[in-house]
């Protein structure tokens, strides 16, 4: 018996009161085919499927643009002119990049177990807060010692900041989701409290501190490029992050509560102490783009360095099918979507906005494109089920 | 400091907190019953913003606010369509569709918006003639009373008739307790033969549709414009609320006068020369909310299968 609920239904009249739109049995009945659930997916084919989804996405998106007037070839041209059309532009495209695989990989790891982080945001701040709090403690250290403090420093803050909303969810239950998304905005605040106080640079009426001591600064790899090693860092981290979730014990749990708490319980994993483990990566990983995005970047606090990187990375995480190497990849196309955007727009007149669209239809699409990968396309039997 | 403490000021702070409670509770009581039905939509803060562009952009054509509330809420009713697709019948993740659609309403209405009104080079910020403030006869002349509770916008007014709406809409007619069962055992509503599908999808566009008129308060009713930014975060305060408010209505109403409260405060606050830090008082709502989810964990209002995709026969 294959599983009876994914079958398309009989023509059996009783049946008649489920309104469910049922994929299978509108496929069934306008022709010779039918749709039958899959009992395993395969890789190859959900990789397929995003890339068809992504093409698909890219047609809407034309179709959008040149309703707008302008011709689609024109506009994706600029666009990729402004990402990658030279050596400077492709570098900025992976400076804006580096954040977003260290947030897209906090959202791949935490949703491979289950955990819903939502607050890759408020994490980012975290990070960026614990780099700026060390740096102020630890200043005489030298240059790689002070480096690895501040980005400790963030890692934790970062981790702690997850916490909450995991020893919330494991010692009373509640919904991480919504924990981690009100914790995005506490944590703005607080932000906005100490930069208006406390850390506020005594030299400028705005929300920000001053300017960070120079030997602070990630160290370039270019003169003329803003490229940081926060981008090799970044890198490296997809490969741990591989590397934990494939092969080691703790990834192998994660995976298997993100499979079924229930029988990851059963099978004697401890389920409580891995959810706790996994949102502290996942905060830490945040954390780590927070601080690079201070100490590679911006050399100061201010309330809008985050500008949405936390949620991008969960759209990044989610397109790339929580794969590291699809996280790395994932984000540097939506980086080259930013950072061409603007180009765009001057040359062309469309909006730099059509990004978000862009983004928020390839979700769309590759979630679709996930649900399809676990039906095929069958012939229709002349069988009875 | 003596300032602060005045008639005029403690009485401003009243009628501001129902004019920004307003979108807060509409939002908010729209989500409850969507989540009544056992979906989450995660997506609110994206279809206010779209509504309240959708909202704007009628009105500024039409010409008529009141075809902007519709044409706000015909926007936030298309992308809660688009969320029922994929969380009911496609049976996608719903807190990944939500997320999902929250990015599509916000490029969609910041896309729109520059291509409708930037076209030409340079930004023309367009003004509609927003909805102004509706005496309610004899009653408004009441002193204090009046002046917070009726000489308000016809939306607060509409926003405060949908709490007790939605009260007897969901514990005291048919479709409603069947949503509330749909949302709490759709496998036993099943069995009964009501239909899940559907009420779910009418349910979240319903959701949808409140979300966008609640975001057109914002363009059509307090400030007669719109940008980008317009919503600032008031999308996830309204889900707070409901998680505040244990899905209750009338608990909801309690959570957005207090949430408009704070924020009231907050904004006098800062337009005084009180020394103290307004950021406490507009981090408290999300702390508040953060305990009662602990406070609540044993008698929760939450539908028990909120998140949980039905799938007939199977568990």
């Amino acid at each position: 018996m294959s599983e009876p609920t994914t079958q398309a239904p009989p023509e059996d009249p009783a049946d008649g009161r489920d309104l469910r739109p049922n994929l299978g049995a509108m496929l069934s009945r306008s022709g010779g085919l039918r749709l039958e659930r899959r009992l395993d997916t395969r890789p190859v084919h959900e990789f397929y499927a995003t890339v068809a989804a992504l093409a698909i996405t890219a047609v809407l998106i034309g179709g959008l643009v040149a309703l707008a007037g302008v011709s689609p070839t024109d506009a994706y041209s600029a666009l990729y002119d402004g990402a990658f059309g030279s050596v400077e532009s492709a570098l900025e495209t992976l400076v804006q990049a580096t954040p977003l695989i260290l947030t897209g990989l906090a959202a791949a790891v935490a949703f491979r177990a289950g955990v819903w982080n939502i607050g890759g945001e408020g994490q980012f701040f975290a990070g960026a807060m614990g780099a700026y709090f060390v740096s102020t403690l630890v200043g005489p250290l030298p240059a790689p010692l002070l480096f690895v403090a501040m980005f400790v420093g963030g890692a934790i803050a970062g981790a702690l900041w997850a916490s909450i909303a995991s020893v919330l969810l494991v010692r009373y239950g509640t919904n991480e989701i919504l924990t981690t998304v009100m914790l995005n905005f506490v944590i703005l605040y607080g932000l906005s409290w100490l930069l208006a106080g406390p850390w506020q640079s005594p030299k400028t009426p705005y929300y920000q501190t001053e300017r960070m001591d120079a030997k602070t600064f990630l160290p370039r790899f270019i003169d003329d490029s803003r490229l940081h090693w926060g981008f090799a860092i970044a890198l490296l981290a997809a490969v741990a992050v591989y590397f934990l979730v494939q092969r080691t014990s703790l990834g192998y749990e994660l995976r298997g509560v993100g499979v079924n708490r229930t029988a990851a319980a059963y099978k004697g994993i401890h389920v409580g102490a891995v959810v706790i483990a996994v949102m502290a990566i996942s905060g830490a990983l945040a954390g780590i783009s927070g601080a690079g995005e201070l100490l590679g970047l911006h050399h100061r606090l201010q309330l809008d360095i985050a500008a949405g990187i936390g949620f991008t990375g969960i759209i990044i995480a989610l397109v790339a099918r929580l794969n590291p190497a699809g996280v790395v990849v994932v984000a540097i196309a939506f980086a080259g979507l930013l950072n061409g955007s603007t180009s765009m727009q001057v040359g062309t007149g469309i909006p730099a906005a059509l990004v978000e669209v862009i983004e928020g239809v390839a979700l769309f699409l590759v979630l679709l494109a996930a649900v399809a990968c676990r039906y095929r396309l069958r012939r229709r039997r002349q069988l009875h089920d | 400091m003596g300032d602060f403490f005045t008639y005029s000021v403690i009485l401003g702070i009243f009628v501001a907190t129902l004019k920004i409670a307003t979108p807060l509770l509409i939002a908010a009581t729209g989500e409850l019953v969507a989540e009544s039905s056992g979906i989450l939509n995660l997506s609110i803060e994206g279809t206010m913003t779209l509504g309240a562009f959708a909202g704007f952009v009628t009105a500024n054509e039409t010409g008529s606010l009141w075809l902007g509330l519709l044409g706000a809420a015909a926007g936030g009713g298309a992308l809660a369509l688009l969320m029922a697709i994929m969380t009911v019948t496609v049976r996608v993740n719903q807190v990944v569709a939500g997320l999902a659609l929250n990015i599509l309403g916000l490029g969609a209405a910041f896309f729109w918006y520059r291509s409708v009104y930037s076209a030409g080079g340079s930004i023309q910020i367009p003004v509609v003639d927003k909805f102004e403030v509706v005496s309610v006869p004899l009653l408004s002349s009441i002193p204090i009373v009046g002046e917070v509770l009726f000489e308000q916008h016809w939306l607060t007014y509409i926003a405060l008739l949908m709490v007790p709406t939605t009260w007897m809409f969901l514990n005291r007619t048919k479709y409603g307790l069947e949503l509330r069962a749909i949302g709490h055992n759709p496998e036993a509503c099943d069995m009964r033969g009501v239909p899940i599908a559907s009420r779910q999808y009418a349910a979240v566009i319903f959701g949808g549709a409140m979300a966008g008129v609640g975001g057109s308060f914002l363009s059509l009713a307090a400030t007669g414009l719109f940008f980008p930014d317009i919503v600032a975060g008031r999308g996830w305060i309204a889900l707070a609320i409901v998680i505040f408010g244990n899905w209750r209505a009338t608990w909801i109403l309690a959570g957005s006068l207090l949430f408009g409260f704070l924020e009231a405060t907050q904004l006098a606050l800062q337009a005084s020369d009180v020394n103290l830090p307004y950021q406490l008082l507009l981090a408290l709502p999300f702390v508040l909310t953060i305990l009662a989810l602990v406070l609540n964990r044993s008698r929760s209002g939450a539908p028990l299968s909120l998140t949980i995709p039905y799938h007939r026969g199977e568990r």
